[in-house]
């Protein structure tokens, strides 16, 4: 099992290898300095407050913002080969009006794989199939997409994700207004693809999420403030430090931040 | 064949077509800049007629001209693109306008470009509109999965590895050549109308956007008919006919849609509290309780 702290970090593969890299959105620095490590089958956590940079990492990792310093490479390459990434993002940036059923949105993820000017044939039907069975969305693969409850809609764009095989998984905020059963079964699903050695990067506020499937913790706050295994980097002190505030209480679960107003 | 037949067939194609490209320009949100082309493509028409040369030609010139300027516009920081169309619309219209004035002795009414003319389209008119409507059914058949992906969720398809331009461009093509070819027939002014419509109201019904991509064309040449048939029944304009009976389906549309939601709604809003509380309240109101 990859959850065992006992075996080798350094026996898994490199799947992100990110050093001196600093974003930004045209000319504005969003992001800068930062410096990780992520191997296959574990699981990095992104902490801190909105504006911190996180969802501008997710981007810049995926190359879609400029890089102005450092590298970023997946599996040793830069840019990444084709197909290598999974990208999930926040669900409510989606026109909920939009004429898509989840089978349809979850196909999306073969588009690449299968190239231009050809459509879905059997094999990608079974991606999708196992896909959707992964998230448990099986039985709403006709719904409309919009239809679905804000979870069921993030976990289909972890199916759409899932289908298209990556092995390094960008997670941006998927738990936000998940309730109970959602939130179970997306830490099931992201338990299941590290055993199966798929990398993940997560965006969160929800600390008990990272304690629950992350082996490493980096903290952000327009730079990185902290990055390394998870008991070591969540001291009371690294947490001020990444949300600037006095106030913070770090108990076993959660960060109470005051004034802070994210989810 | 007779100017009647001719002006049918063009209603139908014509209709096809802005319903088809008109179901992309709604999915992806471009109906403004759709807008803009097509009043742009006026001063295009009327210096084309000032030279002699081929109207769509001069049509298509001005639309090239004008796409790359709404780009130039658009990059322009804070500004966006509904800021370039919006300068694009008047600043072409107003030139056409202006170029018109300084000619009045042009050999072609101006005025058609405007509103169109149906029963003068020709048969050339009609084979661009049918070559455009071939051409935009093999767009969709062969890059439909990729238009479908970056006009649903563009930045996941930017991240899934994709350059969104080649499909921006094709759609903007396809676009550019709808409106050009629809401007014998309708007009610059009223060809927005067939072009947004049909495939507003095929939005406003369908479940899928498989669905949409039928239903918009269907409709567009059912209103590229019933329009010309109105004219001739009621000895009115046939564009103007055209651009209302389209208006109509999306009003029509949009009422179906209203009823369905407001079914739906009541059906689930009404179900739990009418047997209990209704019926006891109207009980105790006649003194039945008692």
């Amino acid at each position: 099992m990859n959850e065992n702290d006992s075996q080798p970090r350094t026996a898994a593969p490199l799947a992100l290898h990110v050093a001196g890299a600093s974003f930004a959105y045209a000319q504005t620095p969003a992001l800068e300095d930062v410096a990780f490590d992520l191997r296959a089958g574990e699981a990095v956590a992104l902490i801190g407050p909105n504006g911190s940079g996180k969802s501008t990492l997710l981007k810049g990792v995926l190359g879609l913002i400029h890089r102005t310093a450092g590298t970023v490479e997946v599996l040793g390459e830069s840019p990444a080969p084709a197909g290598a990434v999974g990208y999930v993002p926040q669900a409510d940036e989606l026109d909920p009006e939009f004429p898509v059923t989840l089978e349809q949105v979850v196909m999306m993820g073969r588009y690449r794989s299968l190239g231009w000017l050809r459509l879905p044939g059997k094999r990608d039907r079974a991606h999708v199939a196992a896909a959707l069975e992964a998230v448990g969305l099986s039985e709403r693969a006709r719904t409309r997409f919009g239809e679905l409850s804000g979870g069921q809609q993030q976990r289909g764009l972890l199916a759409r994700a899932l289908a298209s095989g990556p092995r390094l998984l960008l997670l941006d905020e998927p738990f936000n207004g998940l309730d109970q059963e959602n939130r179970n079964a997306l830490v099931d699903t992201v338990k299941r693809l590290k055993a199966d050695g798929v990398a993940v990067l997560i965006s969160t506020h929800d600390l008990e999420l990272a304690r629950d499937v992350c082996e490493s913790v980096l903290l952000l706050n327009g730079g990185q403030v902290a990055f390394g295994p998870l008991d070591e980097v969540l001291s009371l002190e690294n947490v001020q430090r990444t949300f600037r505030s006095v106030g913070v209480e770090l108990d076993e679960h959660t960060v109470v931040v005051p004034s802070h107003t994210g989810h | 064949m007779d100017y009647f037949s001719t002006a049918l067939i063009a209603a139908t194609v014509i209709g096809a077509l802005c319903g088809l490209v008109g179901s992309l320009v709604v999915l992806r949100r471009r109906t403004f800049f759709a807008q803009a082309l097509t009043h742009a493509t006026f001063p295009g028409a009327v210096a084309a007629a000032m030279l002699g040369l081929s109207i769509p030609l001069g049509a298509f010139v001005a639309s090239i001209a004008i796409v790359g300027i709404m780009t130039v516009i658009g990059r322009v920081r804070r500004q966006g693109s509904q800021v370039a169309s919006g300068i694009v619309l008047t600043a072409g219209f107003a030139l056409g306008v202006l170029l018109q004035a300084l000619n009045p002795s042009l050999p072609v009414h101006v005025d058609s470009f405007l509103v169109g003319s149906i029963l003068t389209t020709t048969g050339s008119d009609i084979g661009l509109a049918g070559g455009v409507l071939v051409v935009a059914v093999l767009v969709i058949v062969f890059f439909g999965k990729e238009l479908l992906f970056s006009t649903f969720d563009a930045s996941g398809y930017r991240a899934a590895g994709y350059r969104e331009w080649p499909m921006e461009l094709l759609t903007l093509g396809l676009i550019t050549a709808t409106v050009v070819t629809a401007m014998p027939a309708v007009g610059a002014i009223l060809a927005i109308a067939l072009i947004a419509a049909p495939a507003a109201a095929a939005r406003l019904l369908a479940r899928t956007t498989g669905q949409i991509l039928v239903a918009a064309p269907v409709l567009g040449a059912t209103a590229g008919i019933s329009g010309v048939l109105l004219s001739r029944a009621l000895d009115v304009a046939a564009g103007p006919a055209i651009a209302l009976t389209a208006a109509a389906f999306f009003l029509l549309a949009l009422a179906v849609r209203q009823i369905r939601s407001r079914a739906g709604s009541s059906r689930t809003a009404a179900l739990p509290t009418r047997p209990a509380s209704g019926r006891a309240a109207a009980r105790a109101s006649l003194g039945w309780e008692s």
